[in-house]
Parts: C-alpha cells; structure tokens; sequence
C-alpha cells in the first residue's frame, strides 16, 4: 500500500502542474462545447414546436440518430472523416462541435420536458393579464421553465465532461491525453490515470451535489 | 473496385467488430443489473452506516469519472502491478463497475417511489421481511425502474466504442485499423455509426415501450 502512494511522494511536484494546465483545457472544452450545445439544442427545441411539419420532422430525426450514434463515431468523422471531403477541423474545434452535436439531442430534449412541465393555464392567465407573448414567455413560462430544467441540465454538463475525455482520441490535449504522456514518460499507469481520474472528480462532484441539492421533487 | 463492393466490403470489415460490441454491452449488462441490484438492495433495506456510506462512496466516484479513465486504470494501471486483465475483460469490468452505480440508483429510485403502506401491509399481513422486500417489492420496483434501465442499455452500447482504446476488438477497433490501411476515411466511419444506429435503434424502440407501459422514471 505505501509503494502505491510513494511515487506521489516522489513525482507529485512534478505533475501537479502538468496535471492542472491538463484539467484547465478539459474545463475549457467542455465549457465551450456546453455553451455551443445549448445554443443548438435551443434551435432544435425551436425546430421541435415548429409549425413547419419538415422542421419538426428533421429535430425529429436528429434527435434519434444522435441517441444511437457514439460520440466516438462522431468524433472520428468530424476529425479524420471530413478532411477527405474538403471540411478540416483542428482537434480542439472538432472536439467542440463534436460534443455540441451529440449533446444538443438531450437539450433539446430537456427544453422539450421543461416545457410541458409548465401548465397551460400559466401562459393562459400571462396573456390574460394583458403580457404580449414574448413577455409571457419571457417573464412567466421562462423563469420557471429555468427552475425545472437546471438540476438535470448540470447533469448533462457532468455527463459532457466526462465524455470531453473521449476528445484525448483524436488528440486534443486535455486530462487523459496528458495522463497517457505522463504514463510513458513515468511509466507509473496506475498512479497516473488513478490522479486524473481524481482530477475529473474534483471538477464533476461539486456539480453533481449541486445538482442533487438543486433537483426539485418531481411533481 | 467499385463503389458499391468496397461498401460491402467495409461493411464486412466491421461486422467483425459485432460479435465483441454484443458480447460486452450484454455481458456488462449483466453484470450491471446484477451488482446494482444488490447494491440498490442492501442501501435500501439495510441500516449498516458503514457499508451504506461505502455505497454511497462507489457511486459517487464512480458516476463522476470518465469511462476511458477507468478502463486505462483496469487495463494499464493494474497491468503496471501485474494483474494482467485481457482487453475484452477490462472492457466488461470496467463498464460493468460503472454500470453498477447507474443501475444502483436507478433501482433504488424505483424502490423509493413506492408508498411505505406497501411493505407495511405486507408485514402486517403476515410475510416475513425477505418476502415483502423480493415478492412485493422488487416486482413493483422493477416495473417503475425498466425504462430508465433501457435508457442505460442504449447509453452502454454506444459507450462500448470507447473499449476499443484498450484494443478490444469491436466495431470501432476495426473502423480505425481499416482506415489506416485503406483511406476510405469517410465512408468507413460513417458504416461504422450506421452499424451502431442500427444495433440501438431497436433497443430504444423497445425503451419507448416501456416508457409507454410504466411512465417515465425521474432519477
């Protein structure tokens, strides 16, 4: 058991830093691909209550080929794949937009569950009241909608940083790409990928307790 | 070679991927359901501080770091110690562990969401505690928690891809091997989601059933 913890004796000053500047750019991928997720997800959700039979149809179908499809697969496509027909990505844009893609389905989705949650009546009573429609759905429908969807919607964040590591395999140089140098230059694996799988918990747990804090009893 | 025939033949490369893909997502399916059950159960129906905190430990960690970490721990952390696992092993242990502190949870909702009068009947009606807990209980519970599980199930087959960096040969192994032989960049990773869009669309269809049937578990 010492020999398991001795090279953290021994090494720790040294990957300290490595291992920080590493989870730096996990935090910043994800943070990017999350932003550019919900803006997507946003459009798709729009494209969802569409009046427009084609848009809803193509969300749709979006929503359901995502759902089957490895962020792998889409990774790999959008990395090595698209270059052969003319689109080249660089690893970290790649890994962004491959994230983005995958998790705007569930975002949507989310938006989607958030919004039937909110009775009729509430938008109903808003118009009643004399609100114009954007003002109902901005100052009755919105708030509220925000307040059912943030728990799960952090959920989603965690469940993205977490997959932000599968970006190591097209070469993006975050935490587990960072682990496998080290892992050969150290040759100590255990140790290694034992402290970035802690890094990844030091950066998802606050967010998961938050979110279980947050969760709001179902109906 | 014409376009078609190297399709066939791509097609054909990947199929001997399936064979590894079906045998991991079922086998640490099993292994999942099975663990997470008697985790859900001992969490549930016991009153021992220890162990339930230690359950509580499992699931936080495990929920919170990536899959591709802990696999890289299982294959080439403990192989550094010299517990040699096989790939195909380490694909299975490693899902499955993770698997287990999904499905735990899962149960556990399912278990949660019954109203107490249940047991309390049942031991008022004379069955003893093991009897209430495995012949009224768990089938109730099972019914509430099987669409969240076959959302688990979809989220696993397409997580099986992530296997292939430890050089399990699955689908997704032998899409990257066959593009560094052949070039077919695009089309080989774009056989390759097709080939798992196909394998999951009738495990969610099955999951869209359920959710019909038992109502959408929130958990």
């Amino acid at each position: 058991m010492i020999g398991f913890f001795a090279p953290y004796r021994d090494y720790g000053g040294e990957w300290l830093p490595l291992l920080l500047r590493a989870m730096v750019n996990t935090a910043v991928l994800s943070v990017c691909a999350f932003a550019l997720a919900l803006v997507l997800g946003l459009l798709l959700s729009l494209c969802q209550r569409s009046d427009f039979q084609a848009l809803r149809h193509f969300a749709a179908l979006y929503v359901t080929v995502v759902r089957g499809v490895p962020l792998l697969a889409v990774l790999f496509l959008l990395y090595f794949g698209l270059p052969g027909i003319g689109i080249v990505f660089d690893a970290f844009g790649a890994a962004i937009a491959g994230l983005a893609l995958c998790f705007a389905a569930q975002i949507a989705e989310l938006f989607r569950a958030g919004l039937k949650a909110i009775p009729a009546g509430q938008r109903e009573a808003a118009l009643a009241v004399g609100l114009t429609p954007v003002q109902s759905f901005r100052l009755i429908i919105f708030p509220q909608v925000v307040r059912v969807i943030l728990a799960p919607m952090i959920v989603t964040f965690v469940a993205l940083l977490k997959d932000s590591s599968l970006a190591s395999l097209i070469t993006v140089n975050e935490l587990v790409l960072t682990g496998r140098a080290m892992a050969t230059e150290y040759f100590l694996p255990l140790q290694i990928y034992v402290a970035v799988g802690l890094c990844y918990f030091a950066i998802a747990w606050p967010f998961s307790v938050f979110s279980r804090r947050l969760a709001v009893p179902a109906r | 070679m014409s376009g078609f025939s190297l399709f066939l033949s791509v097609v054909n490369g990947l199929a001997a991927g399936l064979e590894v893909t079906v045998l991991v997502t079922l086998a640490s399916l099993a292994f999942a359901t099975g663990v997470g059950f008697l985790l859900a159960l001992v969490r549930q129906f016991t009153a021992i501080r220890v162990v339930n905190l230690a359950i509580d430990a499992y699931c936080e960690i495990l929920c919170n770091v990536p899959a591709l970490t802990h696999l890289f721990i299982l294959y080439f952390g403990l192989a550094s110690i010299g517990v040699r696992l096989t790939s195909i092993a380490a694909a299975i242990l490693g899902l499955g562990l993770i698997g287990a502190a999904i499905t735990s949870s899962i149960f556990r909702a399912g278990f949660a969401s019954l109203p107490k009068g249940q047991a309390e009947a049942s031991l008022a009606a004379g069955l003893t505690p093991l009897q209430t807990i495995f012949e009224i209980l768990t089938p109730q519970a099972m019914r509430i928690a099987l669409p969240a599980l076959g959302n688990y199930a979809v989220q696993l087959l397409k997580d099986t891809s992530v296997v292939s960096a430890i050089a399990a040969p699955e689908i997704m192994f032998f899409a990257r091997s066959m593009v560094t032989s052949s070039f077919q960049t695009t089309m080989i990773y774009a056989t390759a989601a097709a080939l798992y869009l196909l394998l999951s669309l009738p495990l969610m269809q099955v999951t869209r059933f359920l959710e019909r049937r038992y109502g959408r578990l929130k958990g």
